[in-house]
């Protein structure tokens, strides 16, 4: 075939005409009529999306005054100057944020692809999606976003062809040369971001089916955490990333040969999460940001790695303390030779003797070499931790010259710690253990070659907590139960602690789970931030997943999983419409998203959001209708949609009177957001969950948290925006009424109607009627 | 070679970095000739302290001497209140910055946008962030100043990395007595 041909077919191929979309969905299976958007291409909820950037306008904090894509650059963007391309600076900004969605998207979509191929290898693609008792909407954002329903793992295959077919047109917009509006590249990077939860979505449901992680299932192990719980007289594994497919098989061949008991599996990352659903002997060694510290310990004899947030010099790394690496992914070759179809015993014999590492693609072979390797490797480890007196010895050698301050992406002197080391006192070097993220700069810029990490290890706690396994799925039967609570308000709030680990301060996430469950908000978890949540102790020495239940209901604590595992999050905000309002899914995702802004009190905090799935995850859930604060380091992903309160419009529609009501509230008020403090977030996060359609009940104890919260976080009176969340008398909290009553008289304020059946819809041109709403 | 900000993580990529001043009297000068200048503050001010005294009652000193308005940023307000200072207006960071790129914006007083924003107190790597903002989106209707300790490229006017608390404190000090001297 000609080249020429050969793209004639290929855009053939793409572009799917509307009957192949039904074919694929099977629409004439009539499970709900199919919605207005089957499988929606980049246009097709373009309207939604600028309705959402009319309020929620996009802010732009270049990081980089530049552009350098091509060799027309580099290209000088300020002050108004446009690329050789003709492409200005908050146009650039979005196509950056675009790219980092996309990055995203794929690291999940090409993880969903290749476990599912796998799965599909080991059972067949018949193997049925049975989610368990209690789910039944197995599937919501594939349901929303595609019409399919998903029965089988072929049917999942479907899912993610679409998802790489839109990953292909939306990079396409990103070479030189094509968009020329930031409006539209961040509808793109909603696309390619809710694209990324159907991806999440297609990973996990074939994890759950494949592996037969836990479903349908509340109470999922307590599962034992930190390096202190890892028995250092055993061969030790460790596997790092995201991706299962070989950790299982790890542990399969331990249990075939009985080795369960005599090797240690710990994981490091949302691998961790997924080895503790799958075996609750495994442990997790804890979030991204210990990383480096655990594999210079020396501690594991065999390393594996698979994909997406691992060290990238991690061979050197496990050269440096002896440990033996297999990379075991594709994407992470890490320049090693494949050694897939090499004899076992002669990758065993070169791993021991030569220390040589090797990539492995193939899990059965990758697991028993592991084993042997580390059984081997284990007798010979003389990985020595540092005693106090050698720790303050070493630490003497640092001039306070503060050079490793200046290179701290978390900006603070882990030198002030190290020269109270060398006066013996280790009390600061703990405190400051929880500031870091274990990124290793500070010690490859320290000029006195202070061996920076080593002595953490002497300071850091070997304590051990608890983490409660990922539990997959939030359950039809809970989404019942607290349907109506939700979206009257009478249950405050859905909040999400997603992401990575790159936090202010560590402690921060397990305040936060435990001032909201408190306050019987439900509070779920998913990735590194499931991990740190029970990385702190009360009193009485219990973890957050000791001290409250694991119910989705008002105050409880729910580990959903690994990031992956995201995709249960949005799913339970859209099965809210479904199951409680009974709203069809069915390619009907923008009546999905207008109910979930308009009607679900949800607010994601990615407290610690670092990578580029972050960016995907979060601006995913922002397309749906959810707001998401992020901690002060996300400014550094140069967007967030904000919207100005007292200027903004804030009519919406009535639906039952057919009517527009400008009501004055925004609410909620941003949809992506950069808080500076802990304090601060804790002030947001409560008025973040406050939605139009609150019964004066549910706005009642919204407003109790938000005042108390302002009150016990910042002091000073009232929240000063507090007067646009009252509606009436009635909105007001009792506890708070004698000081809330002068300061609205004082301030003029007048009462309003509240709106019956608040929408978005009929607000904007749309192809979806009003009726859709109503249900 | 261009001064490297303090914190590595505030590199300039490109250009346009800010200009360096040194002595309180260019600041002065810059201050007063500003019709509404504006002055927002951070919670980092809670942390730092200079021989025993709170680098907010600094910030404090210049604002009430040179009467410029106050935004508090983040948890800050509480602890104003404490000191029985009323902030002219409370946002956050981002969202301070968000109204300020507006050139229509009314500004803290209801008088019109500001034309001279003063950062002060921010974690450092947001700081910048936000400067960017207005360096890219307000530079035709504002300028901005720092008075951190560091050096911020993405401000139009900014401190050099100042390394000893000696002579922070000597600058701030001394920024308040040339205000002074101009009232
Ligand atoms: S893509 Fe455009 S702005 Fe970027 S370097 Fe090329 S011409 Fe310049
Ligand atoms: S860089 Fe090294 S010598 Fe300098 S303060 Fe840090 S640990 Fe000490
Ligand atoms: S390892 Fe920790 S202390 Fe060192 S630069 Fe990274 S975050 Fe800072």
């Amino acid at each position: 075939m000609s080249e020429k041909k050969e793209m004639k077919e290929l855009v053939k191929e793409l572009t799917k005409t509307q009957e192949e979309i039904r074919e694929l969905i099977k629409a004439e299976i009539e499970w709900e009529p199919v919605g207005p958007t089957p499988m929606p291409g980049i246009t097709d909820l373009r309207s939604w999306d600028m309705r959402l950037l009319k309020t929620y306008k996009p802010w732009y904090a270049p990081f980089c005054d530049l552009c350098c894509l091509c060799t027309y650059g580099k290209c000088d963007l300020t002050q108004d100057r446009r690329g050789a391309c003709g492409i200005d600076i908050a146009t650039q900004q979005a196509r950056i944020v675009l790219l980092a969605c996309l990055m995203g998207c794929s690291a999940h979509a090409a993880h969903a692809g290749h476990i599912l191929e796998y799965l599909i290898d080991r059972h067949g693609p018949d193997k049925k999606i049975d989610m368990g008792t209690f789910i039944e909407v197995e599937a919501p954002n594939i349901r929303t976003v595609t019409g399919l329903k998903p029965e089988t793992l072929a049917d999942l295959k479907h899912a993610i062809e679409y998802v790489y077919k839109e990953i292909a047109h939306l990079l396409d917009s990103t070479h030189m040369g094509q968009e020329g509006s930031a409006l539209d590249y961040e509808s793109k990077a909603l696309h390619a971001s809710m694209l990324d939860h159907v991806g999440m979505e297609v990973a996990d449901i074939a994890q759950i089916v494949g592996f037969n992680f836990p479903t349908s299932v509340a109470d999922t192990p307590l599962v034992e955490m930190g390096w202190g719980s890892i028995d250092k007289s055993k061969p030790v594994i460790l596997v790092v990333g995201h991706n299962p497919a070989t950790s299982t098989v790890v542990v399969d061949y331990l249990r075939e040969n009985n080795l369960e008991d005599k090797v240690e599996v710990c994981g490091i990352c949302c691998t961790a999460i997924e080895t503790t659903r799958y075996s609750d002997k495994a442990k997790v060694i804890g979030p991204l940001s210990r990383q480096l510290f655990f594999v210079r310990t020396g501690i594991a004899d065999v390393i594996m790695t698979d994909e997406q947030c691992i060290n990238t010099n991690m061979p050197e790394e496990a050269s440096n303390v002896g440990s033996a690496l297999i990379a075991t992914l594709d994407k992470v070759m890490y320049g090693l030779e494949d050694a897939s179809e090499m004899d076992t015993d002669e990758i065993i014999k070169r791993m021991t003797e030569k220390k040589e590492h090797f990539a492995i693609l193939e899990p059965a072979k990758a697991a028993e070499v592991a084993a042997k390797v580390a059984m081997k490797l284990a007798p010979q480890r003389k990985k020595e931790l540092l005693s106090e007196e050698e720790a303050k010895k070493l630490a003497e050698k640092c001039t306070d010259c503060g050079m490793c301050e200046r290179v701290c992406p978390n900006l603070f002197s882990i030198g002030d710690g190290i020269t109270e080391m060398a006066k013996g006192n280790f009390e600061l070097m703990k405190g400051l253990f929880n500031l870091c993220i274990g990124c290793g700069k500070c010690e490859h810029e320290c000029p006195q070659g202070v061996p920076i990490f080593r002595l953490m290890q002497a300071a850091a706690s070997w304590e051990t907590w608890k983490v409660r396994a990922g539990r997959g799925a939030v359950m039809d039967t809970e989404i019942r139960k607290v349907g109506a609570p939700i979206t009257l308000g009478t249950i405050p709030g859905i909040i999400a602690l997603v992401g990575c680990s790159n936090y202010p301060d560590i402690e921060d996430v397990a305040e936060m789970v435990d001032e909201f469950a408190r306050r019987k908000y439900i509070v779920v978890l998913t990735g590194c931030a499931a991990m740190v949540a029970g990385m702190t102790k009360d009193k009485d020495g219990r973890t957050v997943y000791e001290k409250y239940p694991p119910d989705f209901d008002a105050g409880g604590v729910v580990n959903i999983g690994s990031c992956v595992s995201n995709a249960h999050i949005s799913g339970a905000a859209i099965k809210i419409a479904n199951i409680f309002a009974s709203l069809p899914l069915r390619a009907n995702y923008e009546v999905i998203a207008d109910y979930v802004l308009n009607r679900v009190g949800a607010c994601g905090v990615a407290w610690g959001a670092m990578s580029q799935k972050a960016a995907s995850i979060g601006t995913g859930f922002n397309r749906l209708g959810v707001p998401v604060v992020l901690g002060p380091h996300s400014s550094k992903y140069r967007r967030l949609y904000l919207s100005r309160k007292e200027e903004d419009d804030w009519t919406v529609m009535d639906a039952r009177k057919r009517e527009l009501v400008d009501t004055g509230e925004p609410s909620p008020e941003h949809i992506a957001y950069v808080a500076e403090t802990k304090e601060k977030a804790m002030i947001m996060i409560p008025k973040l969950c406050i939605r139009k359609n609150d019964t004066p009940q549910g706005r009642g104890i919204k407003l109790n948290h938000y005042i108390s919260l302002y009150k016990k976080y910042t002091g000073g009176g009232l929240p000063e925006d507090l007067h646009l969340y009252i509606r009436r008398a009635a909105d007001i909290p009792l506890v708070y009424r004698k000081e809330v009553m002068p300061y609205l008289e004082k301030i003029g304020w007048k009462p309003k109607e509240p709106v019956g059946l608040p929408t978005f819809i009929g607000t904007y041109p749309s192809k979806v009627p009003i009726d859709s709403v109503i249900h | 070679m261009a001064t490297v900000p303090y914190h590595r993580v505030n590199v300039l990529t490109g250009i346009k970095g800010a200009a360096i001043l040194e002595k309180p009297e260019q600041f002065t000068k810059i201050i007063s000739k500003a019709e509404r200048p504006l002055l927002v503050l951070g919670p980092r001010l809670l942390e730092w302290s200079l021989d025993g005294r709170s680098v907010l009652e600094h910030a404090l000193d210049i604002a009430k001497t040179a009467n410029i308005p106050i935004c508090a940023t983040a948890h800050l307000k509480g602890k104003l209140t404490e000191l029985e200072v009323t902030p002219d207006s409370v946002y956050d960071a981002v969202e301070i910055v968000n109204v300020l790129r507006d050139p229509d914006w009314k500004g803290v007083k209801g008088e019109g946008n500001h034309d001279l924003v003063i950062f002060f107190g921010i974690r450092s790597d947001l700081q910048n962030q936000c400067l960017s903002v207005l360096k890219h989106f307000a530079y035709k209707h504002l300028k901005t100043m720092t008075l951190d300790k560091y050096y911020f490229p993405n401000a139009d006017f900014s401190l050099t990395n100042v390394t000893k608390d000696k002579s922070w404190k000597a600058f701030l000090e001394g920024l308040k007595s040339s205000l002074q001297t101009k009232a």
